[in-house]
């Protein structure tokens, strides 16, 4: 019994310890933004008490950045990037998971394999591309080149499968049209995976920062990620305190979400691939 | 399978969309790439000259390039350590005990943390008056104010960039490897027990060869993340400390070099290096991938 306790004990250390690593970043952060007096940021382990708890370093980021507007730039961007994957991934996943037809193998294939290249590469030829096409600096040409994702397109023909064949062909000898069938059959019976997808989407669209930093010139037109960052390792940088209250409000939404999804991540039923 | 009154043109129709985007966006680039490298590229201009072999040359001669393929080569020494993190990590939190969610959810939390956020405080961690310091000189390994200028100093800056990495990334295997763990079947591990089995020789005579596929995927995985640091580097250190990798080379030669030719050059060495790579997953992993759904 005491055996088990001990090793109870160890295993609920050592968990701590780690989840300690994890955080410390962003205790230290809430931390001093939370000190009203700044003198004792630097003196450990003190600075992990707010040293006379305030708010005010908040209400100065919220005056002093438009950190709305790039909350704003942040949900518009995710927002057309979830519902465009979705609109090109589930036909395309559909149609490689369901119908025949020539090059349908090989393109599967190739997207398969460009899963597993870097997609930084890209980054050179597509700024090329989105210039020619007049697209720089603006919020069609941020997510253009994110909205046909291999990854996407896996997930779906992979939910599409599953699909029985005798609902798909029941509905077909009714005579439905493919498209029909698409949106009244497959799609309500796959809606978990596509929310998986969705899900997966928007975390990535939302953290995504080096495409919109190079695409985008104009301030007002930032998502956080790239706005917040300008802006704390620019201008704020002189006042740790601003800083941090400022990593604080951009780190929450995340963590929102994903407190209220982490379900997806943990338990996978298919990977959170990244390209 | 025969599809009643299915015509071809309607699968055509479905994958056209999302076929368009792809090609332009991901499998043009990569050809682009390859018909850069053999060119001069004059922005201004928008004109472009066959210069044979030219910008292969310039990086051979680039001792920045050098650097930054030997400093992404030196990040594969992250992978035995975030691959054995990840797997500790994995059978800590296996078991369902009571808290477990708070604990894997905790682990996991910076995988979803925007990066660029991240990096911020991290700057601070590793100021040189700052956490790191501070923790390093309390158990005694520096003499106050002696430690290292995190991320100025060649040498310290890439350990800084390896910290940085194995904390974004280390809970992203360890859910894989939980998967991997979950499939084990549990009569395997029940009937060890009974055989007296102590837990050191479940581990290696049944986790360890059940989870071999798992741990292969999350290797290659992983090396090719390795190889692939630059965003880390971008917004960490911004390449200070020595700590240019090859993928931020590319970057930097088109952007502030705006040397698209070689840039294009270095991109298809590195695009060809992941396929090397990638085909020996491919190769490896074949048709036994551990998270193939049961059909």
């Amino acid at each position: 019994m005491n055996r088990q306790i001990a090793s109870w004990g160890g295993r609920y250390g050592a968990m701590s310890l780690f989840a300690l690593f994890t955080l410390f970043p962003f205790l230290w952060a809430l931390s001093v933004g939370l000190s009203s007096d700044p003198s004792a940021i630097w003196h450990f382990p003190a600075s992990f008490v707010p040293n006379a708890p305030g708010t005010g370093w908040f209400r100065r980021v919220f005056a002093e950045m438009p950190f709305f507007t790039y909350v704003g730039n942040s949900l518009l961007l995710s927002a057309i990037t979830v519902a465009g994957v979705l609109a090109l991934t589930i036909p395309c996943g559909y149609a490689l998971a369901q119908l025949d037809f020539p090059g349908r193998r090989a393109l599967f294939a190739v997207m398969l394999l460009t899963l597993t290249l870097p997609s930084e590469v890209a980054i050179v030829p597509n700024f090329v591309t989105i210039s020619r096409l007049g697209l720089v600096d603006t919020y069609l040409g941020a997510v253009l080149p994110n909205l046909a994702s291999a990854f996407g397109v896996f997930l779906m023909k992979q939910s599409f499968e599953q699909v029985p064949e005798e609902v798909i062909d029941a509905a077909r000898v009714d005579g439905a049209s493919e498209w029909r069938l698409l949106w009244r059959v497959a799609v309500p019976l796959n809606l978990p995976a596509i929310g998986t997808l969705a899900i997966f989407t928007l975390v990535t669209a939302w953290n995504d920062y080096l495409w919109p930093a190079v695409v985008f010139y104009t301030r007002s037109k930032l998502p956080i990620s790239v706005g917040v960052f300008n802006d704390l390792t620019g201008p704020f940088a002189v006042s740790t305190s601003l800083v941090m209250a400022a990593v604080v409000m951009a780190v929450v939404p995340v963590i929102v979400l994903f407190v209220a999804t982490q379900r997806l991540f943990l338990q996978p039923q298919a990977l959170p691939l990244r390209g | 399978m025969a599809k009643p009154g299915v015509r071809a043109l309607t699968g055509w129709l479905f994958v056209a969309p999302c076929a368009l985007v792809f090609v332009v966006f991901t499998l043009w680039p990569m050809l682009f790439n390859g018909w850069l490298a053999f060119q001069d590229y004059f922005i201004a201009e928008r004109a472009t000259a066959w210069n044979d072999f030219a910008n292969f040359v310039t990086l051979y001669k680039s001792a920045t390039f050098r650097l930054s393929v030997a400093n992404s080569l030196l990040m594969l020494l992250t992978v035995p350590i975030i691959q054995a993190g990840a797997l500790g990590l994995a059978l800590l939190v296996h078991r369902k005990l009571p808290g477990i969610t708070f604990f894997r959810a905790t682990f996991y939390l910076p995988v979803v943390i925007t990066l660029s956020i991240a990096a911020i405080v991290w700057r601070y961690v590793f100021h040189y008056d700052g956490m790191l310091n501070w923790a390093l000189t309390a158990i005694g390994v520096f003499e106050p104010r002696q430690g290292p200028q995190w991320l100025e100093q060649s040498g310290p800056a890439l350990v800084a960039v390896m910290l940085f990495a194995f904390w974004k990334n280390v809970g992203y295997y360890m859910v894989l490897y939980l998967v991997g763990l979950a499939a084990i079947p549990r009569e395997l591990t029940e009937a060890a027990v009974l055989d007296g089995a102590g837990p050191r020789a479940r581990f290696i005579h049944i986790s360890l060869p059940m989870l071999a596929p798992v741990i292969v995927l999350c290797t290659l995985l992983s090396t090719i993340a390795a190889l692939k640091t630059f965003q880390e580097v971008m917004v960490l250190t911004g390449g200070s400390g020595d700590t240019v990798t090859a993928l931020y080379f590319v970057y930097n030669m088109a952007f502030s070099g705006f040397n698209f030719g070689a840039a294009g050059a270095a991109a298809l060495l590195f695009t060809l290096v992941c396929l090397a790579v990638a085909l020996v997953q491919l190769r490896v992993m074949g048709r036994h991938s551990p998270f193939r759904r049961a059909a």
